[in-house]
Parts: C-alpha cells; sequence; structure tokens
C-alpha cells in the first residue's frame, strides 16, 4: 500500500522494505580519557560498496562530555497517514549533559548534520528533568524518558517535544508511584504503555555498586500506563526475578498485547500479555543461568542489557553482556520460547576473544536487526563507567560492531566473517560504539496506530 | 586566592577562586579536563587528592571508599586550603572496581546508605 508519510502500512510491509545500505551509530570518548566529542558514526552496510564495513562520515557534537547513549526519530510508522510528517530528524539525548541533538539525516543520509540542540539547561528549568534514555514518536508527537529530576533523583517522568522540536512540559500527568524510569513501549489498540526501572542517575551514572542492588537503589517493577491518561494503572513486583528490568518490547503486530522486558541483572525474560478477561499477567520465560569464573568468587550473571524482536514477531534476541554470548529464541507461542540460536563475542567467560581478528573488549551489548529479519548489528560497550569498571581494557581498545547473519525461517545465527567495524582505530582514538538505527526505520522504532 | 597544583601536569600551578568550583576555574585558566553532568552526579570529572582540603558536600556521586581513596568531583568541590591534585583518567586507578571481584563494606557504601564502621 503506498501513502505519502513515513514508512510502512504494516509490519509485514516494513519487511519487504529494500536493504539496508547506511547504519548509524553513536561513538563516545566521553569517559574514555580522550578529550573529544562524541559524535554519531554513519557506517556503510551495502556489500556492494568499496567502504563496506566502515565508519564513511563522523558527525561531532558541539561539546563533550554528553554520553550520547540511544537515539529516536522525530517520526515513524504512526504518521504513516500524515503527508506532513517525514523520517528526516535523529534525535540523540547526551545522558550526562542532558543537552538533546537533534540530527537532519535526510539532506544528505550519508553525511547527517546537526540541525538544532536543545540546550540541557533548559529542559531541567522548564521540566526539572534530567537523564534523558528512550526516545519515541507519538504521531507528531515526541516524547523522551527522562530518569531523573533536575538534580539527578529518580524518578524523573517524561519529557514533551513538538514536531518542531520545542519543549512543551512533562508528558505524563502522573508518575503514580513509580520509583524509577527507563525504557518504555506503547501499543496503543489496546491503549497500554510499559514503563521499565534502571535507577535513579546519581545511582547509575557513577558505575555500579552491586551493593545498591540490595539498598533497593535499582529497579524491579514493571509499570502498566493508561496510555491516554498519561498516567500508571498498574505495577507488576517482578522480585528476584526482576533486577533491573531495562528494555521494553511489545510485539510489532499492533493487535497484539504480548510484551517482552529483559531483566539485565537477573537475566531473565519476564514476559505480559491481557489474558481472556482482560487482566494484565506477567510470566518469567527465559532464565540464564549464573556463570562460574574461573577467578571470581561470585559467579557472573548474563546481565541481558537489552532484548530484541524481529519485525515478524517471530525471534526474540538478547545479550549476556558480561557472559559475551548472542542468543535467538523462537518465541512463536511466547509462553515457551526455545532457544534457536547463539554466537560468542567477547564476554568474560573467554570463549571468543578475537572476532574476525579483532581482539574483543565488552561483550554484545546494543544490536539493531534489519527489517527482513536477516542481519543482526551488535556493539561491545554498555555505558562508560560501566565499561571501565567490567572492561577496563576497552579504554585502549575501543568498541567493536559486528554482524550476525540469521535465518529467519528455520532459525539459527551465525557470526558474518566479511563484516567488522573496529572503533579502536578511530582517528582521534579508540572510541565507543553503542546504539545503532537505520535510515528507513528498524525494529526497535516503528509502533502502527 | 588559593592554589592548585597539577602533579600529573609538571607540577603547574593555577591561582583560583576557592569560592567556584575547581573545574569552572580550571577550565577557564585553558586546563582541558573530563566532565559530564557539572552537578556532582556523574564521576566523569573525578580527580585525585594528594594534598590539602577540599569542600565536596554538594557531590552525589562517589561512595565512601573512593571518597577514603582520595577523590573528589571537581565541578563541584571547592578548595578550602592550597591544594595538589592528579587529573584526568590518569587518576582513575582504583575510582572503577569490578563489584564482583572487590564488593563494598557496608561502611563504604555512599553516604546515604553507609553504615558506620563500629556497628559492622
Amino acid at each position: 500500500m503506498e501513502c505519502c508519510g513515513p514508512g510502512y502500512s504494516s509490519p509485514s510491509e516494513a519487511i519487504k522494505a529494500p536493504r539496508e545500505k547506511l547504519l548509524y551509530t553513536i561513538a563516545i570518548y566521553t569517559g574514555t580519557g580522550i578529550q573529544k566529542p562524541d559524535y554519531l558514526a554513519t557506517v556503510d552496510i551495502d556489500p556492494d560498496s568499496e567502504t563496506y564495513s566502515q565508519v564513511i562520515h563522523r558527525l561531532e557534537m558541539p561539546g563533550i562530555g554528553d554520553e550520547l547513549h540511544h537515539m529516536g526519530w522525530n517520526a515513524c510508522s504512526s504518521c504513516f497517514d500524515d503527508g506532513s510528517m517525514s523520517r528526516k530528524y535523529l534525535l540523540l539525548p547526551g545522558v550526562r549533559s542532558n543537552n538533546i541533538h537533534i540530527v537532519d539525516t535526510a539532506t544528505d543520509p550519508r553525511a547527517p548534520i546537526l540541525h538544532k540542540v536543545i540546550d540541557g539547561n533548559d529542559i531541567k528549568s522548564k521540566t526539572d528533568l534530567s537523564g534523558p534514555h528512550t526516545v519515541h514518536c507519538l504521531g507528531s508527537e515526541i516524547i523522551i524518558s527522562m530518569l531523573g529530576d533536575a538534580k539527578g533523583e529518580a524518578p524523573g517522568g517524561y519529557l514533551h517535544l513538538n514536531k518542531d522540536f520545542e519543549i512543551q512540559g512533562r508528558w505524563e500527568n502522573s508518575m503514580g508511584d513509580i520509583k524509577f524510569g527507563y525504557d518504555f513501549w506503547y501499543q496503543p489498540r489496546h491503549n497500554i504503555m510499559v514503563s521499565s526501572e534502571w535507577a535513579a542517575p546519581n545511582t547509575f551514572m557513577p558505575g555500579f555498586d552491586l551493593e545498591e542492588v540490595g539498598h533497593l537503589k535499582y529497579g524491579r517493577e514493571l509499570h502498566f500506563w493508561d496510555f491516554e491518561k498519561k498516567e500508571p494503572i498498574e505495577t507488576m513486583y517482578l522480585g528476584e526475578d526482576g533486577l533491573l528490568p531495562l528494555e521494553v518490547k511489545f510485539h510489532h503486530d499492533p493487535d497484539s498485547s504480548h510484551g517482552f522486558c529483559g531483566a539485565a541483572l537477573s537475566s531473565n525474560v519476564i514476559h505480559w500479555w491481557k489474558d481472556d478477561t482482560d487482566k494484565w499477567q506477567w510470566e518469567k520465560i527465559i532464565d540464564v543461568e549464573n556463570e562460574p569464573h574461573p577467578e571470581w568468587p561470585l559467579p557472573v550473571p548474563g546481565v541481558m542489557s537489552a532484548i530484541l524482536v524481529s519485525m515478524d514477531d517471530k525471534y526474540l534476541y538478547l545479550n549476556n553482556w558480561l557472559h559475551g554470548d548472542m542468543r535467538q529464541y523462537d518465541i512463536s507461542d511466547p509462553h515457551n520460547p526455545k532457544l534457536t540460536g547463539q554466537v560468542w563475542m567477547g564476554g568474560l567467560l573467554g570463549k571468543a576473544p578475537y572476532v574476525n581478528g579483532v581482539k574483543m573488549a565488552g561483550g554484545p551489548q546494543m544490536f539493531q536487526l534489519s527489517l527482513d529479519g536477516k542481519r543482526l548489528y551488535v556493539t561491545t560497550s554498555l555505558f562508560s563507567t560501566w565499561d571501565n569498571q567490567f572492561y577496563p581494557e576497552i579504554r585502549e581498545q575501543g568498541g567493536v560492531m559486528v554482524m550476525i547473519d540469521c535465518d529467519p525461517i528455520n532459525g539459527g545465527m551465525t557470526l558474518n566473517k566479511d563484516f567488522i567495524v573496529d572503533f579502536g582505530k578511530e582517528p582521534n582514538g579508540p572510541s565507543r560504539c553503542h546504539e545503532a538505527r537505520y535510515p528507513g526505520g528498524d525494529c526497535t522504532s516503528d509502533i502502527w496506530l | 586566592m588559593t592554589l592548585v597544583t597539577l602533579e600529573n601536569r609538571g607540577g603547574k600551578t593555577f591561582e583560583v577562586n576557592s569560592k567556584r568550583p575547581i573545574l569552572e576555574t580550571l577550565r577557564d585558566q585553558g586546563v582541558d579536563l573530563p566532565f559530564g553532568c557539572k552537578y556532582g552526579g556523574c564521576i566523569t570529572c573525578a580527580a585525585k587528592l594528594i594534598s590539602g582540603k577540599v569542600d565536596q558536600k554538594r557531590q552525589v556521586a562517589l561512595n565512601n571508599r573512593q571518597i577514603n581513596d582520595g577523590y573528589i568531583i571537581l565541578c563541584v568541590a571547592r578548595p578550602l586550603t592550597d591544594i595538589t591534585i592528579k587529573i584526568g583518567v590518569e587518576s582513575h586507578d582504583s575510582l572503577y572496581r569490578n563489584p564482583f571481584l572487590d564488593p563494598l563494606e557496608p561502611h563504604e557504601l555512599k553516604a546515604d546508605i553507609a553504615r558506620s564502621k563500629e556497628d559492622e
């Protein structure tokens, strides 16, 4: 179906989109000892191009110390019927500086340009919010989860921007009893939004103290929101099964009520759905066991910092950042996932210290899947201070982007031998790549109304 | 006027206004320093105090072990005396610790949740 707005009429149409040729990833110098701005890297992922598997452009932010992290589009398939909108701008929040950078990727997709910066201090003074994380668009409006108030204390709230990137104030009408914020995803046909919990910026930004988990400084709850009323209606207490519930993903099918969250420290996948009596239920469907380490007194948790659902809703991908493996599960029956693929890259267990000749520092961390479900791009850095704790060698070696070939028909994952981007070799010194996006939309951006 | 000496910049010394944060006064004089949040919450600007005293009551990033190891948060710390510090990531040798290898004692936690050593 042809229309005039951005994105695709449905997930099944998105799967048929042309193959991605460019990929954007942020790369940081914050916390690395190199006094340069963080930047947006354009990576050539067209195998027919002479510069395949290379960084072909770098857009530096105006200042240092932002810690770019996640990104989001100004518009997605939720604006498919709106001819006045286009997927032109990528929003790059700085978790530490609070600045939000608006980047024009459409004028020259290979060489994006900075369009506007929303000053972090302006956001603080107008909304009492800091610590920007997840960016979603809501039709022509934009909301961003902010993990703290202006002083970095939880729970923060949601920043509302209009389509011209002007601060509209707080999006939510109430935070209810929510203790922390992090990620969120919404499913409009069920009038539901689900949000998760990391910690206050003042807790997670300086690094991870395990002892603070026991002192309830990190989250263990999921929150269900009345999306239209913009207020929380129900909390799921996950307890020990859900320590640090981070990434939230619904099925892409807008009629589905099924969704998933990866609890990073427990290294579990939590599944929720609406039952026959319209009640929200949850269960743990994947439990990655801690692994013994030859030299550590404590067993090592997987640290499942990200999850992703393929556009056809058939596969769930997850990482174990400390163990070093990426996994693919068939979730055709979301109550009974089946492990169908696994790839090792880096990690602390010594299973894959080198990938395609590059010595790994870090483990699989963020990833983005192609719309057709065949190519998964994976990066290795989590967050500057946490990297420095668990993988101090990343300072000298930098981050890495690898590609995993995925079989969307029969399941299975294989490390691609021809692709690797070594951010240890960047012109200004080793940087660290994190989240990635494709110009045409991706598996973590689009929502259908 | 108060003097700030940078031990790992050849002992270079700067005169600063002791009422303003050290990060600000050093950057104004051309010292290239890392920073992030600029309100004492994110640890990016941490430096090591070698001698002298600072007021860093506004910082919330450091746990008690890091404070005992001499770390200060330059974006909010103000010198109370002449000080000598080590700056940048070269000073971060004991700032970051693997929490599974090297757990904190109850008295080494951040101030708001730490127990005093006598109560342990």
